[in-house]
């Protein structure tokens, strides 16, 4: 879309469905908008997922046209592997000073045709699927990952580490591959800034009880997330261990809930959508759920509930005790609400952790000068009246990096921040 | 005028050159028809293939475009803005994708490369059958209408008002407020809902931009995004408005449901039961707790999710007043006995656990109870209930505060009837998209917000209003025409024979009928192009620019050569 | 010597879904009948049933229509309308005694690049057991 020029500049921090929808809206008004994401790609935590809950709609699909239709604005300068490091002034004229680091590929010659990764000798765990599979050196986190475009990480990468390898750039045919790059410092002078950094999950090493890292067969949600997702590291097919798929699941809420003292929000309906994934791909899975309190809130949510408790899900109040081996197997103690103790025998033990803000919240905080609560999230204006306000007049936030929400309160606030900073300029 | 067809075969660097051989393809296809000029390049995309492309458009002076490269979703884009460059309609072009749907999954290089062509071949047919299409816009008013003077409609209003930009707020009550002006408390401040919109109606007054409305219904609404007629009656002094707007926020709040009908609760029949709103206005109006006998209560129970099972949904709020509502009692009354009668605890998000955990350690009650029932014992009440595993119990109470279920007000319903939004299984006004499009219904300029969305607390409510101002005042900016999608449906008045079906069909009520010409007409600012109507049509006068029978037909015959 | 069969299949792929999940086959490299022919469509509820008929009584062995899956149609309802359209000409080519087994309606997404190479396979061999079109014959 051509702009006009309104004259308004806005700097988003955080490329997730907040930061898309925000910049889109932005720009189309007419607004220049610059879009710093610290990840090499962008789409936040949403294109993790396979499915979103309640209507299970394929997650990449329904954010897929937003990305091209970011990609393809005119308005929206995308500075991917960005961090902002400082910022000063004042609304209507803030200095942001962003450090944007090399990516070593040329953007503009880089057709992503993905030659690049096949030579690289270096393997390591692959972040974006959780570990579960590897990646090179040089690589896309995962298949239809945007801008398609790879990254080198010089952590690991032989030629950063002083070793003289240029295997890569000997199989890109295009030039795209340019070890000279440097890291970049970009002063932007902008209007207005949103905050939009979303999330990261509750360390599941912190509550060992239920045996995460250290029995097999326990995994994080997330984990869980990337085994069922179609472009994953099993390409969908849910297995254990062993490889052999699970015929008993059971996945316990509220993992960190008594650790950060707040419920997440989208947990119960996270794991309500997994258990249904679940029986579609395995019609003959036995899953339980065990719970304290059954957060569904608002119109649509209960209906999915109901229907995923009447295809045979068993849904367990209880509080969990202790998760140990039992052969391959694993043996989940509990105690239902009355007293008594039970123990529920399964394959798999998938855990729903509690929300937490984004790694570097602290630090982004300080940067902006705005607050944090007691949780780290960044403070609102006024709690209970204004969510996408802050102490610092035209700096907003919105989505999880406020607090924990589904995905259509994340997008409205995102909505918000553009309504606030569009009627600023009046 | 004769045709001219360019055709330009991108390498792709190797990834193309490299699984089909271009040469044999270059052959293939220069002996097609209208064919004036068939190139090959290395990387058309690169800066020096957009020139080269753009200048050899000009050079040979084609009439089409033909370009065989990677997905047209990764850069039909780039090579419509050449197009323009190169002062060529970017409608004369039509892309072939022989990267990732050729080159990248056919191993052999001989089968890759017939693929090739025939995919070319296609792309050259149906090219020269392409119209020259021209971008349109309209004009469009970018003032709005904000049904509902409630808090969210307040908000909207501030939001949106602008000397450039006027906003009519129109409430059917004698004064703005809604619901909220009548709460003496708000979680989890605790502050006065009363004074907030006493301070947010001071804004609002002080806003010459912002024109209020009392006492007054909407009474009609035609027309579509960009282009609203409305009528407004002022109740009182039967006073007709007429004005124009670009878009409508329905802020109509909600209405409590009824739990006369759940007659184990006893509202209406015993004297202290209560509703919550019931509650908050005897809290309000007296700043005094007190049973009907004029005495304070000794015990109140508060009942959770009243008619939750008759709607089949949570109702989100209730928990957190509920828990409201025991602080107020406790601070009224620091003696009087509390009990919350709850199944699940619903409390998302980071503020909320510590204010339940407050509430709990001030002595007030949980229990997890369900089949609750309240009777008539003597001068108080005794209430029964069952525990999820099936022990009973009962509780002795002179107050019930019953919290039911939040549901569309009337108005909610009433207008979206009047707008043509159709409405969910709950009963609310369906969402354009329930993931990423939370305010916009599914006609398209028209949001709705606050608990006419469905049940949410203030700040979510706040939040949409200024959510639905956002996608407002991106939209519709003054002075900036509203431009239209370009390959649209088109309906030729001489084959359409007034069936209608298409009508039946549109996803977005995009058509509509010409009782005069007694025809099919499509509105090209709703039309999004999906050519739905064009399929069943039966007469064939339905059509999708560029995506004509025609059109696709030629690529049929091509690729079955 | 007659060559193996390849069958001849017009598939029509809306521009959201299908089409997206078949670009993504060919970026994750998956393998793809290359005597499939593609027709990009905005929706598949564009493609009304004379058209497939049309692929169909020019000389396919095949016809595909591929869409986005109920409930994700970027245009809302259309993948709904060429459900019932399929259904429809499915059962007028039974009636018509034109083999119906040639006709295939498949739902892939955008991310489903793999199912996309899963579906035209399948797809292409079960036309590669029928044979070629008898409608072929006629035309020739």
């Amino acid at each position: 879309m051509e702009s006009n020029g309104n004259g308004t500049s806005v700097l988003v921090i955080g490329a997730g469905v907040a930061g898309i929808e925000a910049s889109l809206l932005l720009a189309n008004s007419g607004a220049k908008v610059y879009l710093a994401e610290k990840a090499s790609y962008f789409g936040g935590n949403v294109i993790k997922w396979e499915e979103v809950f309640p209507n299970m709609e394929c997650a990449t699909c329904m954010i897929a046209p937003k990305q091209q239709e970011l990609l393809q604005n005119e308005n929206i300068e995308l500075l991917t592997l960005s961090q902002v490091e400082a910022v000063q002034g004042s609304v209507g004229d803030f200095t942001v000073k962003v450090k944007k680091k090399a990516r070593y590929v040329d953007l503009e010659n880089c057709i992503g045709c993905n030659e690049c990764f096949e030579p690289c000798p270096v393997e390591v765990d692959n972040e974006f699927e959780e570990g579960l599979s590897k990646r090179k050196a040089i690589y896309i986190p995962c298949a239809g990952a945007l801008p398609n475009a790879p990254v080198i990480d010089t952590d690991n990468c032989l030629r950063f580490k002083g070793e003289d390898c240029q295997l890569c750039q000997e199989a890109c045919m295009f030039e795209a591959i340019d070890y000279t790059q440097q890291d970049e410092e970009l002063e932007l002078k902008v209007g207005a800034i949103v905050v939009a950094t979303g999330f990261k999950t509750f360390d599941l090493t912190q509550t060992p009880q239920y045996g995460y890292k250290k029995l097999n067969n326990v995994y994080s949600i997330v984990e869980v997330e990337r085994i069922c997702a179609s472009n994953g590291p099993t390409e969908g097919q849910i297995i254990l261990q062993n490889g052999e798929a699970p015929k008993s699941v059971a996945i316990i809420h509220c993992v960190g809930r008594e650790e950060k003292g707040y419920c997440s929000s989208v947990c119960c309906m996270a794991s309500i959508k997994q258990a249904h994934f679940l029986k579609n791909k395995l019609p003959t899975v036995k899953v339980s759920q065990l719970y304290s309190d059954l957060c569904v809130p608002g119109r649509i949510y209960q209906k999915f509930y109901e229907e995923v408790k009447k295809s045979g899900v068993d849904f367990i109040r209880a509080t969990v005790s202790e998760v140990t081996q039992q052969g391959i197997g694993l043996a989940i103690k509990y105690k239902t609400e009355d007293g008594e103790e039970s123990t529920l025998n399964v394959d798999m033990l998938i855990l729903a952790p509690a929300i937490e803000p984004e790694i570097g919240s602290s630090k982004l905080a300080e940067v902006l000068a705005i607050p944090q609560d007691e949780y780290g999230f960044f403070s609102e204006e006024e709690p209970d009246l204004d969510s996408v306000g802050t102490s610092r007049e035209g700096i907003f936030i919105a989505g999880c990096a406020q607090s924990p929400k589904d995905i259509p309160d994340t997008v409205a606030e995102a909505e918000a921040t553009v309504g606030k900073i569009l009627s600023l300029s009046r | 005028m004769a045709k001219k067809i360019g055709v330009y075969v991108c390498e792709c660097g190797n990834n193309i050159a490299d699984n089909v051989d271009i040469d044999r393809v270059i052959e293939a296809i220069s002996p097609l028809r209208d064919v004036a000029v068939v190139e090959k390049y290395r990387l058309l995309c690169s800066e020096d293939g957009k020139e080269y492309l753009k200048q050899s458009i000009k050079d040979h002076e084609l009439t089409h475009l033909v370009v065989a490269a990677c997905s047209p979703k990764q850069h039909e884009h780039t090579f419509m803005s050449v197009c323009e460059a190169a002062n060529f309609n970017p409608y004369l072009f039509q892309m072939a994708n022989i990267r990732e749907q050729c080159a990248w999954v056919t191993q052999d290089k001989e089968e890759a490369t017939d693929k090739a062509i025939r995919q070319i071949a296609a792309a050259i047919a149906r090219v020269a059958y392409h119209e020259a299409l021209e971008k349109r816009d309209i004009d469009v008013s970018p003032d709005v209408l904000i049904i509902g003077g409630g808090i969210a409609g307040i908000k909207a209003a501030q939001v949106l008002a602008a000397p450039d930009r006027k906003v009519y707020l129109v409430e059917k009550g004698s004064s703005l407020g809604g619901k909220v002006k009548g709460f003496d408390k708000l979680f989890t401040k605790m502050e006065s809902g009363s004074v907030l919109i006493k301070n947010e109606l001071k804004e609002l007054q002080e806003d010459e931009n912002i024109e209020v409305f009392t006492d007054s219904e909407v009474e009609q609404i035609l027309g579509f995004f960009g282009n609203f007629e409305i009528k407004v009656v002022r109740k009182a002094a039967n006073e007709e408005l007429d004005f124009n707007v670009g878009a409508v926020v329905l802020a109509t709040g909600f209405d409590l449901m009824d739990p006369k009908g759940l007659t184990q609760y006893g509202h209406g029949k015993l004297d202290d039961v209560y509703t919550s709103l019931e509650f908050e206005e005897m809290n309000f109006s007296t700043r005094k707790v007190l049973l009907k006998n004029g005495k304070p209560p000794e015990s109140v129970a508060i009942i959770h999710c009243v008619g939750r099972e008759n709607k089949g949904y949570c109702s989100k709020v209730c928990c957190m007043y509920s828990l409201k509502f025991a602080r107020m009692l406790k601070v009224q009354l620091p003696k009087v006995k509390v009990s919350q009668l709850y199944s699940d605890l619903c409390i998302p998000g980071k503020a909320y656990q510590k204010f339940y955990e407050e509430t709990k350690g001030l002595g007030v009650e949980f229990v997890r109870a369900e089949k609750t029932n309240v009777t008539q014992n003597g001068k108080s009440m005794t209430l029964k209930y069952e525990s999820e595993t099936g022990t009973k119990g009962d509780l002795a109470v002179d107050m019930v505060i019953l919290v039911p279920a939040m549901e569309p007000s009337s108005d909610t319903n009433k207008f979206a009837e009047m707008l043509g939004i159709p409405m969910d299984d709950e009963g609310f006004p369906a969402q354009e998209h329930q993931k990423l499009a939370p305010v916009a219904s599914s006609v398209e300029g028209v949001f709705v917000v606050g608990c006419a969305q469905g049940p949410k607390n203030i700040s979510e409510s706040i939040v949409q209003s200024e959510a639905a101002a956002g996608k407002i005042l991106s939209s519709l900016v003054p002075g900036r025409k509203l431009e239209l999608e370009v390959k649209t449906s088109e309906i030729s008045e001489t084959f359409c024979t007034g069936c209608k079906t298409c009508i039946s069909v549109c996803p977005y009520s995009a058509i509509s009928f010409d009782d005069f010409r007694k025809i099919s007409v499509v509105n090209e600012a709703l039309c999004h192009g999906c050519g739905v109507c064009a399929a069943a049509c039966p007469s064939g006068a339905a059509s999708v620019k560029n995506f004509a029978f025609t059109q696709i037909y030629q690529e049929v015959e091509a690729l079955l050569k | 010597m007659g060559e193996e069969f390849a069958p001849r299949i017009v598939g029509f792929l809306c521009n959201w879904c299908s089409y997206a999940g078949a670009d993504l086959a060919g970026a994750t490299k998956q393998k793809v009948p290359s005597s499939l022919s593609v027709i990009k469509v905005m929706c598949s509820g564009r493609v009304e049933p004379a058209l497939m008929a049309t692929a169909y009584l020019r000389g396919a062995d095949g016809v595909l229509l591929a869409g986005c899956h109920p409930g994700d149609c970027h245009y809302r309802e259309g993948n709904y309308y060429a459900r019932r359209r399929f259904a429809l000409l499915e059962k007028t080519m039974e009636t018509l005694g034109l083999e119906p087994e040639r006709l295939m309606l498949a739902w892939v997404s955008a991310s489903e690049g793999q199912r996309f190479g899963e579906v035209t396979n399948l797809f292409t061999e079960q036309i590669r057991q029928m044979g070629p079109s008898p409608l072929k014959k006629a035309l020739l």
